[in-house]
């Protein structure tokens, strides 16, 4: 107990109590064909808020289901049925013959769902910071991230440019614009975070692939050879070894690739957590790579082990693994916390809720 | 006037700072009041009050019009103030009205109406599209089918008297042979009608083509393309996948059954039309046969796309064998000339585009 009261964050939900919420959100959601989901993801939230400690009180999830169905609704009205219908008419298009104009109005959509989908990380950052509430105070903006889906366009496309490499740069860049547009209370978030010390494991993610692939094709040339020597005709079947090898291979490829991955998100999170601060406070991201891939062998195992019904679990544990690693150092004023003067968007996070955009 | 004196167990936030005050609260039947040292909040009317989920073992209400505004109380508030508080919302609104267990039989029973609806609706909806568009949509679907349609002019005329023949009454705009590598024949949205030429090639004479077409013309007469459509078309928002592309749709017609009440439908359309055209049923009985891996079923091993779309059964190939007339002398659908103009129109068209195996 005193280590939990020591951190800044601390996380008192136990699955235990979890599990009526997360049952009955399941069966409700099936009986009503989904559309109960809106609720379900509020009732979640509520709890999780509601089991997070911060300092001395813990946080407040004043979202509604109907915020988050209105959400969605005006997502689809707005982008779905036009999106619908262009898709159907590229296709007649092409079996029209008019195929450049169909490449042009497909690249029109492509470049639109681009930049909504910058748009929608803003708002769903903005919704949940403007639902969340700590001593009677919430956060918020009054970015509406109109602006905020250009910069993501033209970075991403920039990173792009030199092969990819410049990647960290966007994230990073992209991480402040959000955060520094973000506030709580009277206090603006302050997000500094520099792509450098990312760079090192950015480049072993990017060229492990080209490694690998060179080490497979030295042995492939060596075995090849082996064999000539031996004096097997490459043209009669492996035998059952060098297949079982090929498949382990194979997965060592993918596994290798999926780790470096993690190791350079597991920084990214742990440097862009770690350059934010909030009037006094600072804060602190303590998750390492090893403790990600725990959280994601953890989620395999519970997913496996329970035939798939383990999924209604996944948000609690991840949102206790991101609570848990998260930490905030400095004194906040509770007299000079007043309350925030920025709009609450009207209604919850369509455009991320129809992207799929879920982390933080 | 009752009060509780001020005491840690009970705080309030009144929604301008994060300062944490301990008031003491005055009550009436009507309104409550809280003081502490510099300030007063009140009187409220109890109808204001509104209840925050409880987090471990607290009661938290929020008032009415005054955002962050709580007033809190460590475990139950006190006996004679607490009848005065709402209860606290779990499962949503109405959820919690009618009770989790009712409304989940509840919600269970208004799903299965809506699947059936939605299962059943083509069919109440096709009808009343018009015909203008659904020719519009076929003439954007199918377009010149990729210049693969072979016609001679001979070839036309003999296409012209079977469409006189057997379904002059029927709304069809196009009766086409392509040149596909595929045994199948396909009514298309707007009154298109595609003959593969591979079915013409394997086709033993007119009179077995004219059943098969006629069983088509039933089809368009029916307007079973169109309901197939608006299935699909349903099925792609309900599903949410907005993935459905017209190629596909197009490409699904093809295997899409319309189900056995349209088929056999279409089956009681082409028995009449060729009796009234004075054409016999049983070449069309005995091409179901060979269908049905009769004699020379190995001959047919590209049948499999027409038998995935047309079911055969025993059962509809008795239907055409008994509708023929004992001893009575049949008229040939074609004569000889005009029937080998339709065979041989893939070969002699100069300017179609080579044969595919795939329509689409």
């Amino acid at each position: 107990m005193s280590d939990q009261t020591s951190r800044a964050f601390g996380f008192e939900g136990t699955w235990r109590e979890f599990a009526p919420i997360a049952f009955t959100n399941l069966l409700l959601t099936i009986v009503t064909l989904g559309i109960y989901r809106f609720w379900a993801t509020t009732r979640t939230r509520r709890y999780l808020w509601s089991r997070t400690r911060f300092i001395d009180e813990p946080l407040e999830w004043t979202g509604t289901g109907l915020e988050l169905l209105i959400g969605f609704l005006i997502v689809l009205v707005l982008f779905g049925i036009p999106f619908l219908f262009l898709q159907f008419g590229v296709q007649a298009m092409i079996l029209r013959g008019q195929a450049p104009l169909a490449g042009v109005l497909g690249l029109v959509a492509f470049a639109a769902i681009f930049y909504l989908a910058g748009v929608a990380r803003m708002r769903m950052l903005r919704y949940r910071l403007s639902r969340t509430w700590w001593h009677g105070i919430r956060g918020g903006s009054n970015d509406k991230g109109w602006g905020y889906g250009w910069s993501y366009v033209w970075r991403n496309i920039v990173a792009w440019i030199p092969l990819g490499l410049l990647i960290p740069w966007s994230m990073t860049s992209l991480w402040n614009d959000r955060w520094n547009a973000m506030s709580f209370g009277p206090h603006s978030f302050r997000a500094r975070v520099m792509p450098g010390p990312l760079f090192k494991r950015f480049l072993l993610f990017y060229l492990l692939p080209f490694i690998l692939f060179a080490a497979l094709v030295a042995m492939i040339f060596a075995g090849g050879e082996a064999l000539m020597k031996a004096g097997i005709d490459p043209d009669t079947p492996p035998p059952f070894s060098t297949i079982v090898m090929t498949i382990i291979m194979v997965l060592i490829f993918y596994a290798l690739i999926g780790l470096v991955a993690l190791a350079y998100y597991s920084k990214f999170f742990r440097i862009a957590i770690g350059s934010m601060s909030l009037s006094t406070l600072d804060f602190h991201f303590t998750a390492r790579a090893k403790d990600w891939l725990k959280l994601i062998l953890g989620d395999i195992a519970l997913v496996l082990l329970t035939l798939g019904i383990g999924i209604i679990f996944l948000s609690y544990r991840h949102w206790k693994f991101f609570v848990t690693h998260l930490d905030a150092s400095g004194e906040i004023s509770l007299s000079d916390l007043t309350q925030s003067a920025t709009d609450a968007p009207g209604q919850g996070e369509g455009l991320a809720d129809a992207f799929d955009i879920g982390a933080i | 006037m009752t009060h509780t004196s001020p005491d840690e167990t009970i705080w309030h936030y009144d929604g301008t700072s994060a300062m944490r005050r301990h008031p003491r609260i005055d009550w009436t039947a009507e309104t409550f009041t809280l003081r502490w040292d510099g300030g007063t909040s009140g009187p409220h009317r109890w109808g204001d009050l509104l209840p925050v989920d409880g987090t471990g073992g607290r009661s938290i209400y929020g008032l009415r019009g005054r955002h962050g505004w709580r007033l809190g109380f460590t475990g139950a508030p006190p006996q004679d103030f607490a009848i005065h508080l709402p209860l606290p919302a779990r499962y949503g609104r109405w959820i919690d009205r009618i009770g989790l267990w009712r409304a989940l039989a509840l919600f269970a029973v208004i799903a299965a109406g809506v699947v059936y609806a939605v299962l059943r609706a083509p069919t109440w909806i096709a009808p009343h599209i018009p015909l203008a568009w659904e020719q519009r949509l076929g003439d954007a679907m199918i377009g010149d089918f990729g210049g693969r349609l072979c016609e001679t002019p001979a070839s036309r005329a003999a296409i012209e008297k079977l469409r006189m023949s057997l379904g002059k009454d029927v709304p069809i705009r196009r009766i086409g042979i392509a040149n596909v590598k595929m045994v199948n024949a396909v009514a298309l949205p707007g009154g298109h009608i595609l003959l593969f030429d591979q079915l013409v090639q394997e086709a033993r004479s007119a009179d077995e083509l004219a059943g098969v077409l006629t069983h088509e013309i039933g089809h368009v007469r029916n307007r079973d393309t169109m309901t197939a459509l608006v299935r699909q078309f349903g099925l792609s928002i309900v599903l949410g996948g907005f993935g459905g592309d017209l190629g596909n749709a197009a490409n699904s017609l093809l295997t899409l059954s319309y189900g056995r009440d349209a088929e056999r439908a279409a089956d009681t359309y082409s028995i009449a039309a060729l009796r009234e055209a004075d054409i016999s049923p049983l070449p069309t009985a005995a091409f179901f046969e060979r269908l049905g891996g009769g004699s020379d079923g190995e001959k047919m091993e590209r049948a499999a796309t027409i038998m995935a779309s047309h079911p055969v059964s025993a059962e509809r190939r008795k239907a055409f064998e008994d509708s023929a007339r004992k001893g009575h002398r049949y008229q040939s659908a074609l004569t000889p000339a005009e029937w080998r103009a339709i065979v041989n129109a893939c070969k002699e068209d100069k300017d179609v585009a080579p044969a595919s195996r795939f329509p689409f």
